[in-house]
């Protein structure tokens, strides 16, 4: 008896024991490998700025010894007293805020819908509207075409030559077409038997519910906007009250560059002595205003992630 | 469910074949409003531009009306193809361009799985934040960063001198069997961790129902991720390589630019680098758009076949 | 069906919005348009002084910063001119730029000169309105005057900004091409007078094996820079060793320019470098170093020497001094092949062509004429000092027998670039028609170059240096610079935009670029295939075409610029 109560016992226990004992160590060895893996990854990723921001508070003079690594040699607030030296760029910030809010926006909703309409299987465009869309990806019709066509709608130095000419992307239509198409077709269907038009059902069921894609969106626009200088410099150089903060620092790396590196000098043309003994240190500029510029635009993100994480229950939607 | 999703389908098939109708045209009213003015938006500002191709087949200058200027025919895409070094910068360019690619996607997708993994939401968001940090970095700090790290005395060399598996520093930059993956990594390096932010956000759209059945199936880990998560993330996956390798003719000029010396440049130059040195620089606006017709011509092909390729396997299409 | 109607509605109304959004953007532009252009029209109320207040947009072809609202040099000119500026300068692309401003004609009323404009007919003729409304000006260019025409259609469109001397320079400062070597390395080898080529690397051979490091970094003995356009530590050297001036690719001799880079003459350097590198004199990273990296190199205080121009590692230079490691910084060596040969790296400051200020079409005729008058005052003497020197009292002070000196303080405020902003006009005057020399009181026109204010800024260290030497200043270890030939330099030639002359030129440079680091790091019994092979391409090349574009416009300065 004994035997047989103890004997199933060992058995029966190597029954439940095993895959225990499996799905224990198995999920510790991959969290293990998992957490090794992202450290590396963040030491290896999180380097790079670090290093701009330690280059950013060490003496220019000094920076170009090379050897800056994690921590300043020589301290320093100078690289940022320079940058916010003109006080050109705090209105240039406004601009640059102005413009990347006004985007997003335009983005969000013009895209959203357009995207909408083109998920629609039963829209008898969708086809040809779709290719015009993603062509425009694979083409650029040139610089000065493009100028000349500012200058006919009368955008050249204005504000709305950063909105207007991009409130929607192709590319990021198709990835919010994408997403919508990963929604239950029934939602719609139900909403249409109701009564609902693609309108409301856009705006009610198809927006809502495109959240994570379009805090994705969201982010790819107003990081590329924030960070865009080029418009700046070809549309509105002229006014300073139009400049953007992307494009006054481009102003300062370049004029911290031009100090000592003039082509023209290098061919021999006489220079001052001033002018050669001026010291100006483009590597240092260059990380203070890489800090400056991107500080800001990346506070936005965390306020984006919830939506990716979170996630959405679309079964229970379904239900 | 499934049953009415797929009557839908049989039924809308011949619906396609149909004629457009003005009663259909009235059925889709909201759709059209919410989508012709866009298309006339994107008809005006990518499409009406491209009348400037037509310098590729002049003489351009920009001080001249149209009307005054010179026709030469293909003068300038005989330069391009004509050049001795075209086939070698032609073949520079797809080659990084396909290592980009192919790196690029595998790593994100990689990454984004891993991410997938982390329970804790804290952490997860604390490593995507900081992964995706040198995608705010210039390519001028990055490549900054490149340089010292390979250099005789920089990180790369002291390892693997301390690991002892060279006996003396590797000149990575003089060879150009090192060039392509240098490139490659460091895309990696700048881009791997904004890359996934697009995969994070369809991950986000997986119906958590499907794991809570794969869990009760006792599903391991490995079995999750294959059969619930990557499928759930496959549309976006196909929809984004679609589009990537439409883009293949673009390696980008900046990276190759930097890191690129007289010893490696029979694989360092690109297509966009040629284009800069012989148009740009030259005030040759024509040769650039006629470079810039040719890739569009190849880019747009390659779109096409790829699209067929994932037709043919039933994939997710952009078309 | 009423929900439908009502999103219809909806619909219509943002589309209305936005519609109206696009509307007011194009009326909101055509407000500002005209509010600009108004903007020279409300000068009509004279202010106290009398003189009308004006505005002059103008665009500067380079990076640069915005001078403060009240910078007190630009604040003077209003004051007493009525002249405001409103600059715009470059940061960016200069091809893309000026594209769009030619295809749209869109020009401030002043801007710096470049060929595409001019090629654009961006600018006005000015020779007439200088002979008529700036007298000074005239006198300013009296001898230059056939110099600033343009080689295609005999018209002056630009004002040269540099290159117009009334007296030779004080000339304690060299900016410009030389082998370079560290001070310790003569100094170690007591002093001795560097000619040639063999001596200069025997020298750093030498003094590497004496010390393989310095301060605990390994000695590096020759450093040559070719990173993106900083290539002349690669191309330039050999011109000089055989004694000719800086005329970029070519070398003009008895009249006629011919490249030199496939030459005997530049194979003899090359295959000296290809010997160096072999013996381990040569940086084995020299040729995959970016300009930073290459700083870093200079400023750790380990390089012997290398060629390059001054001012290219001018920042490095600066390092060592903030370290006070004076030894480790460099002397400019004007090296030649053999003791016979004359060294030419010093030259007479040659007339700055195609730089300096045009006034464009799209300026009015009488706003023309204001800016030359603007610019006729600001060429006078008084305002001259103002321009280097600053205000007296403020900037600099005078001594006893009349010379200009600055105190410590004002000598570091003029290094610092936050105080120029406020302080200086270097935005307009780095590019206006400027004196150089001496003022007529004997003053220098350069303040750094003034005697007293060099020796004032001269270490323990370089006093002894200079001393054993007899020399006063690091420039007197060059030759004086003989006259120019009428027609130099040839390196200010321009190669017109897209011609087969300047393709040609550009294909050269690849070329360089890619055979001679792989000849200099060749095995020196390889050295000889390499070079054939790199002269056998070039060969392949149209050079001609490259060198009578040059001849052609050497020969169109001799005819024009010697008839007085």
């Amino acid at each position: 008896m004994a035997n047989q109560t103890v004997s199933p016992g060992p058995a029966s226990a190597a029954a439940v024991t095993r895959p225990v004992g499996k799905r224990s160590v198995e999920p510790i060895l991959f969290n293990t490998f998992n957490a090794l893996f992202m450290l590396c990854l963040v030491i290896v990723t999180l380097y790079p700025f670090l290093n701009t921001i330690v280059v950013s508070f060490n003496a220019g003079n000094d920076t170009i010894r090379g050897g800056i690594y994690l921590w300043p040699r020589e301290f320093t607030w100078q690289n940022y007293k320079a940058v916010f030296a003109s006080g050109y760029i705090y209105d240039a910030f406004w601009v640059s805020v102005a413009r990347t809010v006004l985007s997003t926006l335009l983005n969000l909703g013009l895209t959203t819908m357009l995207a909408y309409t083109l998920s629609r299987r039963e829209y008898v465009f969708r086809k040809p509207i779709t290719l015009v869309f993603i062509l425009t990806m694979y083409f650029n019709a040139g610089l000065i075409p493009g100028y000349f066509l500012m200058k006919e709608l009368h955008l050249i130095n204005t504000f709305w030559v950063y909105v207007i000419p991009s409130m929607i992307s192709a590319f990021n239509m198709i990835v919010i077409r994408t997403y919508i198409g990963t929604i239950p077709e029934s939602l719609v269907e139900s909403a249409k038997i109701d009564g609902a038009g693609d309108f409301k059902i856009f705006v009610r069921i198809i927006f809502p519910l495109c959240k994570p894609v379009l805090a994705t969106i969201a982010l790819f626009v107003a990081v590329g906007a924030w960070n865009t200088w080029f418009d700046a410099f070809i549309y509105t150089s002229s006014r300073q009250e139009l400049s953007t903060m992307q494009y006054e620092l481009m102003k300062l790396i370049s004029s911290s560059m031009n100090a000592n590196n003039n082509p023209a000098v290098a061919a021999g043309a006489g220079i001052t002595q001033e002018a050669a003994q001026s010291m100006v240190t483009p590597i240092s500029i260059r990380a203070a205003v890489t800090v400056v510029a991107s500080v800001p635009i990346l506070l936005v993100y965390p306020f984006m992630q919830k939506y990716f994480v979170v996630g959405l229950n679309v079964g229970s939607v379904k239900e | 469910m499934d049953q009415t999703l797929k009557e839908d389908r049989a039924v809308r098939k011949p619906r396609k074949v149909k004629k457009i109708t003005w009663s259909l045209i009235k059925d889709q009213s909201q759709l059209i409003y919410m989508s012709v003015p866009l298309l006339a938006y994107i008809i005006l500002f990518a499409y009406v531009p491209i009348w400037g191709w037509t310098m590729a087949f002049q003489d351009y200058k920009p001080a001249r009306d149209f009307s005054e200027q010179k026709w030469v025919g293909f003068k300038h895409f005989e330069f391009l193809f004509k050049d001795d070094s075209f086939l070698q910068v032609l073949r520079n360019t797809l080659a990084m361009s396909v290592i980009n690619l192919i790196l690029g996607f595998t790593t994100a997708i990689i990454l984004a799985l891993l991410l997938n993994e982390i329970k804790k939401v804290f952490w997860k968001r604390t490593v995507q934040t900081i992964s995706y940090l040198p995608h705010f970095l210039s390519w001028i700090i990055v490549t900054g960063i490149v340089a010292t790290s390979l250099a005789s005395d920089g990180i790369i060399n002291d390892l693997l001198m301390k690991l002892h598996l060279i006996n003396e520093p590797i000149q990575w930059l003089s060879e150009g069997k090192y060039f392509w993956g240098i490139v490659g990594a460091s895309h990696v390096w700048k881009e791997v961790g904004w890359n996934t932010i697009i995969y994070l956000a369809a991950m986000a759209s997986i119906d958590p129902a499907l794991y809570e059945a794969a869990d009760i199936d006792g599903a391991s880990r490995y079995r999750k991720m294959f059969h619930v998560t990557l499928p759930g993330i496959k549309s976006t996956i196909v929809i984004l390589l679609i589009m990537q390798v439409g883009h293949i003719l673009e390696a980008g000029f900046e990276i190759q630019y930097l890191l690129g010396n007289g010893l490696i440049v029979d694989w360092s130059q690109t297509i966009d680098i040629f284009v800069l040195k012989y148009g740009l620089a030259q005030g040759n606006y024509s040769l650039a758009t006629a470079a810039g017709i040719f890739k569009t011509v190849v880019s747009v092909t390659l779109l096409l076949i790829a699209n067929g390729v994932a037709k043919r396997l039933g994939e997710e299409r952009l078309l | 069906m009423g929900g439908k109607k009502r999103s219809v509605f909806r619909l219509s109304l943002m589309l209305l919005l936005s519609l109206g959004l696009v509307l007011s953007a194009c009326g909101g532009n055509n407000k500002e348009a005209a509010k600009s252009g108004n903007n020279e029209q409300v000068s009509g109320e004279n202010s106290e002084n009398g003189v009308e207040p004006f505005e002059i947009s103008v665009f500067i072809g380079e990076a640069g910063q915005q001078p403060t609202p009240d910078n007190k040099i630009y604040k003077l000119i209003k004051e007493k001119t009525g002249a405001s500026f409103k600059f715009e300068f470059l940061a960016g692309d200069i091809d893309q730029k000026l594209g769009v401003m030619i295809a749209g004609g869109d020009y401030p009323d002043m801007m710096t000169d470049n060929q595409k404009l001019k090629a654009a007919g961006a600018f006005i003729p000015l020779e007439d309105l200088i002979e008529e409304h700036a007298p000074n000006l005239k006198k300013h260019y009296e001898k230059y005057w056939n110099m600033m025409r343009d080689p295609n259609d005999n018209h002056i469109y630009t004002l040269p900004n540099y290159g117009v001397y009334n007296s030779d320079p004080d000339s304690t400062w060299y900016s410009g091409p030389a082998f370079w070597i560290q001070k310790d390395v003569l100094a170690e080898a007591g002093y001795p007078r560097v000619k040639t080529l063999d001596q200069y690397f025997d020298l750093i051979k030498e003094y590497k094996e004496k010390h393989p490091d310095i301060d605990g970094t390994p000695t590096i003995g020759f450093e040559i820079l070719n990173y993106d356009w900083r290539n002349w530590g690669l191309f330039n050297a050999p011109q000089h060793l055989i004694g000719h001036p800086n005329d970029g690719g070519v070398v003009v001799k008895d009249g006629v320019a011919e490249i030199f880079a496939d030459k005997d003459y530049a194979k003899r350097y090359y295959q000296k470098l290809n010997e160096m590198n072999a013996a381990g004199v040569v940086d084995k990273e020299t040729f995959t170093q970016n300009y930073d990296q290459y700083m870093a190199k200079i400023s750790s205080g380990a390089v012997l020497g290398m060629f390059d121009q001054h001012w290219n590692f001018q920042s490095a230079e600066d390092a060592l001094t903030t370290q006070k490691r004076f030894e480790r910084q460099y002397v400019g060596l004007p090296l030649v092949y053999d003791e016979s040969i004359r060294d030419h790296y010093k030259d007479r400051p040659a007339l700055n062509l195609d730089n300096g200020f045009g006034i464009t079409v799209n300026a009015s005729e009488e706003q023309a004429i204001r800016i030359l008058k603007l610019l006729d005052t600001l060429i006078q003497e008084d305002w001259q000092k103002i321009f280097t020197w600053g205000i007296e009292g403020e900037d600099y002070i005078v001594n006893e027998e009349g010379r200009f000196m600055k105190t410590q303080e004002q000598r570091d405020a003029f290094t610092d670039g936050t105080w120029k902003l406020a302080n200086k006009a270097d935005a307009f005057y780095g590019r206006a028609p400027k004196m150089q020399g001496k003022f007529s009181d004997g003053n220098s026109t350069d303040a750094a170059a003034q005697p007293e204010e060099y020796q004032a800024g001269l270490e323990e260290y370089d006093k002894n240096f200079l001393a054993q030497y007899g020399f006063n200043s690091y420039v007197d270890f060059f030759s004086e610079a003989p006259e120019n030939e009428v027609a130099y330099p040839a390196w200010s030639v321009d190669l017109v935009d897209s011609s087969e002359a300047k393709i040609v030129n550009t294909k050269q440079n690849e070329l360089s670029t890619k055979y001679l680091p792989k000849a200099i790091l060749a095995k020196p019994d390889e050295f000889e295939s390499v070079w054939n092979e790199y002269v056998s391409e070039i060969r392949k090349l149209s050079i001609k075409a490259y060198e009578d574009r040059i001849n052609e416009v050497l020969q169109w300065r001799r005819d024009t610029w010697t008839v007085k």
